[in-house]
């Protein structure tokens, strides 16, 4: 099933090297091959295409609003943003260092087998299509995409991720990211 | 914002996590399930069913895999429009031009048609799930929050549009609050307001609706209740009646509830949430025979099968036997682990509605074998000539599907 449906999208995937400079930029924040090294900014390494391809239009198109990136993808073509997202799903990321609090991590464990996060992200949380890898993303950065989206503030995503995090604690998001962050799947 | 009104089928993980939480942190309140994931039974706590993506990148005519498409004999297909992302309902303005909605997209695409060849500009963008219908010269552009009114917009392409929102009322839910909107043959603007939910008892009387307006938003009536979530109608060529699809509630099993195609009965109910196509009891909201007195359905589009656009063919291209049969994109299934849809069908039926027939019309956009889809037709537009334009949501592109002996 997956090789048949992987030929017949072969032509979207054979996108074409992101500019030089277009890759310079992300980098910039993003971190060099994808793994951000800056405080709540996203890994893009290892990411779905489909996702990343998403976000990029989105942001582009001013549905998503992130102040840091304002104007930097206007005029960018489709193409362009297809095969940055093609360029950093294949990167690796990389193998999570920070240490693991044992009490937090197996809360944030429990917490995300009970709310069924791995329905959609899948249970290793390494994502699929338009669903976000979390295994080894930011910590920092999960917590505050949460905490945006919980404050219905995440204008431009899924109105599913606002229901599924209404009503849920700091303190079960701070676990949750915790032990996301930690997971080497 | 969903808001915490009654969820049913809460799950029972999510009780043990309230315990938790009130154990560790008194202040937090239990987190319900996503609208999308209400009335999931433990039994399908482990399915990896989601929400399929969607494709917000431009397709060029030439990357549609056009020979795939089958349809009866005589019939034709070509790309009309291509690189238009996430296109959705097509409405027709006057001079050639087309006006087209999308969802994540924001954007509400006009597109003129000089006889050979397409255009396309984006009209406005930046909205929450536009929409649009046109009539009279003018334009009514309606989001989830925002309702716009471009006057005279054949005369003057750029004029400046008119804030509408507080006149029309709506509701704040955005789940299920996508609008598929028309004019119907008595000039009001129908407009219907889905339950925000998978399946609950609705936060206030707002919903499960299907309303008219003066186009410029006075004299609401509510016409039908109980309406989970229509998404496309047309009006019935010869007894003027609006015929109306409805998606069906998820996690109730691969083969129930069906989505169906209804007509409207003014002051009727439709069953939602406690009776699902017109026969099925709810699991989760009971109620003492639930299907007493509920509209019953014309027919049934299939489980989960996302019934879209409805068209009633009215033309002369199509031979005599299309004439008034109702034309319905599905546009396929993600609750359901063997997927259905991915086409547009027919429904023959008599006037009244009786003896309905669903038969296929254009396919091939879904490989049964593997389970894969390139393609998810979405609504239906009926060109002058009689031809019929059909938007693909996943391609971006919109077909022209005409005949000839």
């Amino acid at each position: 099933m997956a090789f048949l449906g992987a030929a017949i999208l072969a032509p979207l995937f054979s996108a074409a090297q992101p500019a030089p400079a277009l890759v310079t930029l992300c980098s910039a924040c993003h971190g060099p091959n994808g793994n951000s090294q800056l405080k709540d900014v996203p890994s893009l390494a290892g990411q779905p295409k489909i996702f990343i391809e998403n976000q990029l239009v989105l942001i582009r198109e001013g549905m998503r609003d992130i102040a840091q990136m304002k104007g930097m993808l206007d005029k960018v073509p489709d193409s362009e943003l297809t095969a940055l997202a093609v360029h950093y799903a294949s990167l690796p990321i990389a193998k999570p260092t920070a240490k693991r609090q044992a009490a937090l991590f197996s809360r944030g464990e429990t917490l995300s087998q009970e709310m069924r996060c791995g329905i959609c992200h899948l249970p290793t949380y390494v994502g699929r299509e338009q669903m976000p890898r979390l295994a080894g993303q930011r910590e920092d950065y999960l917590l505050y995409t949460m905490r945006a989206m919980k404050a219905n503030q995440a204008v431009g995503r899924d109105s599913i991720m606002i229901a599924s995090l209404y009503g849920i604690s700091d303190e079960d998001l701070q676990a949750i990211s915790h032990y996301l962050s930690r997971l080497a799947n | 914002m969903i808001r915490q009104f009654k969820q049913v089928g809460l799950l029972v993980s999510m009780s043990m996590l309230a315990a938790t939480a009130q154990a560790q942190a008194p202040a937090a309140a239990p987190a319900p399930a996503p609208a999308w994931k209400q009335g999931m039974p433990d039994n399908m706590a482990t399915s990896t069913l989601a929400p399929l993506a969607g494709k917000l990148t431009a397709t060029k005519a030439a990357d549609v895999p056009l020979d795939k498409i089958k349809l009866p004999p005589g019939f034709k297909v070509e790309v009309w429009a291509d690189s238009v992302p996430g296109s959705r309902a097509i409405t027709q303005g006057d001079g050639g031009k087309y006006y087209v909605g999308t969802r994540p997209l924001g954007r509400i695409y006009e597109i003129t048609d000089n006889g050979t060849t397409r255009t396309s500009r984006v009209l406005v963008d930046k909205l929450n799930q536009p929409t649009a219908a046109y009539k009279d010269g003018s334009l009514i552009v309606m989001s989830v929050d925002k309702v716009l009114h471009y006057q005279n917009i054949d005369k003057n392409p750029n004029v400046a549009p008119v804030d509408l929102t507080a006149k029309f009322n709506l509701p704040p839910e955005q789940h299920h609050n996508w609008k598929y909107i028309a004019f119907g043959p008595d000039g009001k603007l129908y407009v219907p307001f889905g339950a925000p939910c998978n399946i609950c008892e609705p936060p206030s009387a707002e919903y499960a609706q299907i309303r008219r307006y003066n186009a410029d938003g006075s004299n609401m009536e509510v016409l039908a209740r109980g309406v989970r979530n229509t998404v496309g109608f047309d009006w019935h060529p010869v007894t003027k009646e609006l015929w109306f699809s409805n998606h069906g509630r998820d996690w109730m099993g691969d083969d129930t509830p069906n989505d169906t195609m209804n007509r409207l009965k003014v002051g009727g109910h439709y069953g939602f949430p406690s009776c699902h196509q017109g026969n099925l009891p709810d699991p989760d909201v009971k109620r003492a025979k639930p299907c007493d007195g509920i509209e019953q359905p014309v027919a049934l589009m299939g489980p989960h099968a996302s019934s879209m656009g409805v068209k009633f063919y009215s033309g002369n291209m199509f031979p005599a036997e299309y004439r008034n049969v109702l034309f319905n994109a599905r546009k396929g299934s993600w609750n359901r682990t063997k997927k259905i849809g991915y086409d547009v069908v027919m429904v023959r039926a008599d006037a009244d509605g009786k003896n309905a027939k669903v038969e296929p019309f254009m396919t091939g956009f879904f490989n049964e074998a593997d389970q894969s889809f390139w393609g998810r037709p979405a609504y239906l537009h009926q060109m002058k000539d009689g031809s019929m334009l059909v938007s693909d949501e996943q391609m971006g592109v919109i077909y022209r599907v005409s005949y000839s002996k």
